[in-house]
């Protein structure tokens, strides 16, 4: 019993960062919604895997909320508000390290994550040990799908991602905050994600691009 | 000391594995056929290839050399020597004392070495470009399935091919997670060293898709049928390694005539199962420009990278 429940904490996390990996090694928009969904969904099951380890009934709604929120609401709410924008501002053609560049120094960025995770003198949980690298992982990975990529969309896509490993960060170390706390978060990003779309849509709009680059650039109208 | 059953079964598992090559080849185009609403050629229609082809007599052009005549026979003892050390259905190969996995895939390299020189010994210039790509992937690709093989021959450690697979036949039903990245990377290498769709297409003698079909096009008769033969058991080899490493279900581990059976039993419809699902991939998706190629390949050997951290954590 108590090394099935190890094998599927192990590969849960190994699930988890491989739906991060779908975020990186794709160009097009829907690629990097596909992932994201199935990360959520599988950070649903991790959040529903440690309230049964843990015990507290609160986790559990958590993670119903994760499920529809971050792999329903959130999807559904891009997908709607990028439908009108054109194909080309949707796919990522010109990152500031090549595709298989960034492929590569992302395995290193795990491999510094479960570095520095070990680090960090924690008592022997095997929640904490097997998540709190992925977690690590997942943040350094939607931190640098942001620093980057060019369109403003991917940079929403990495924000996403960071967000969740915080929410899987915070998850293992507390065993879940408290759920008006959870349910705020969740309010939060809703708001931010309907927010940096509208910017979207207006930076479209005036600069007839997403690349965050031209923003820079002097208007004289 | 393997017994005399052992090293009999061991010549069985390598003759059953050239013999059910031309097989797989055939499910693959079968599948891919049916899936693209096509009633497809027969499954045994490669066999009926190669008959044909053995009957048939050979051009060879007068400005090729010895290499270009002899490496149909090299690339086919390489990689009929490779078999040798598979385990098919009985988890331990009785030959195993004498190489492992390195020495299969030196085997391969071999092989691949000689096709690439065929390519370029011929002077046409579609054998040229098949071995400039085949060089430019064959690069990328080894160092990949060393990663790969490295995860798995530390998890189980050894790189014996016995070894490993009655270790992975041993283990839990949950793999370890760090194999399941090697799966990956190993799959991405598969579809790369046999040539499947991202990487060259079979099915057609374009000048945009060919790879391996560039290298080997001056070659007729016996030769080609050799070359064909070869370049399938070398893809058999390939899928029953994956399947032999990862789902090791079912592999029999003595010596009697029902786990034996059993084995060949599960052999079959794993590589069965295997090579339909691959056809099926192959159906879904398009090719990638060349340039792209290392793309996925770094995917592999990214893959690998984190298999080796999981496994050191």
């Amino acid at each position: 019993m108590e090394t099935i429940q190890l094998d599927i904490l192990t590969i849960s996390g190994a699930i988890l960062l491989i739906a991060t990996f779908g975020v990186i090694a794709r160009r097009g928009f829907m690629d990097w919604l596909n992932a994201y969904r199935l990360q959520s969904v599988v950070l649903s099951a991790v959040t529903a895997i440690v309230g049964y380890v843990t015990g507290i009934w609160e986790i559990y709604i958590a993670a119903a909320l994760t499920l529809v929120i971050k792999s329903l609401v959130i999807p559904k709410v891009l997908t709607y508000v990028t439908r009108s924008l054109e194909i080309e501002f949707k796919t990522e053609t010109n990152p500031y390290l090549s595709l298989r560049a960034s492929i590569i120094v992302s395995a290193l960025l795990v491999a510094m994550s479960y570095f520095l995770s070990q680090q960090i003198p924690f008592k022997s949980d095997p929640v904490v040990n097997v998540y709190l690298p992925v977690s690590m992982a997942q943040f350094f990975l939607g931190l640098f799908a942001l620093v980057n990529r060019r369109t403003a969309l991917s940079q929403v896509v990495g924000l996403l991602i960071i967000e969740n490993g915080l929410f899987l960060f915070t998850l293992v170390l507390t065993h879940g905050v408290s759920l008006i706390i959870e349910i705020g978060i969740f309010a939060d990003i809703l708001v931010g994600i309907v927010i940096s779309s509208i910017l979207l849509f207006r930076m479209s709009r005036t600069f007839d691009s997403l690349d965050v680059d031209k923003l820079e650039n002097l208007r004289d109208d | 000391m393997p017994s005399s059953p052992e090293i009999i079964l061991g010549i069985i598992q390598a003759l059953i594995l050239m013999a059910l090559s031309p097989l797989v080849t055939g499910i693959m185009r079968k599948t891919k056929a049916r899936t693209q609403k096509r009633v497809g050629f027969s499954i045994f229609q490669p066999y009926y290839d190669m008959i044909k082809l053995v009957r048939k007599d050979e051009v060879v052009s007068d400005q090729s050399s010895w290499i270009f005549r002899c490496t149909p026979w090299v690339n086919f003892a390489t990689i009929g020597t490779a078999t040798f050390f598979i385990p098919v259905f009985l988890s331990h190969s009785p030959f195993g004392l004498v190489g492992d996995l390195i020495l299969v895939i030196g085997l391969f390299g071999l092989a691949r070495f000689f096709t690439m020189l065929a390519g370029l010994d011929v002077s046409s210039t579609f054998g040229g470009i098949g071995s400039s790509r085949e060089m430019m992937t064959s690069a990328l690709l080894e160092p990949a399935l060393f990663l790969a093989i490295f995860v798995v021959a530390l998890t189980y450690g050894g790189t014996n091919l016995s070894t490993l697979v009655e270790a992975a036949s041993n283990s839990p039903l949950l793999p370890h997670p760090q194999l399941i990245f090697a799966a990956i990377a190993m799959f991405v290498i598969i579809l790369g060293e046999t040539g499947r769709l991202p990487f060259g297409n079979h099915a057609t003698h374009l000048e945009l898709t060919m790879m391996h079909e560039a290298m080997v096009l001056e070659y007729s008769g016996k030769s080609l049928a050799l070359m064909d033969w070869s370049q399938s058991i070398k893809q058999i080899i390939l899928f029953t390694l994956i399947a032999n490493i990862f789902v090791p279900w079912g592999i029999s581990s003595s010596i009697s005539a029902v786990p034996l059976g059993l084995g060949l039993l599960a052999f079959m419809i794993k590589i069965s199962i295997f090579a339909v699902s691959i056809a099926f991939l192959e159906s879904s998706i398009a090719k990638w420009r060349l340039f792209r190629i290392p793309d996925l390949i770094s995917v592999a050997i990214a893959s690998s990278l984190i298999g080796l951290v999981l496994y050191y954590l």
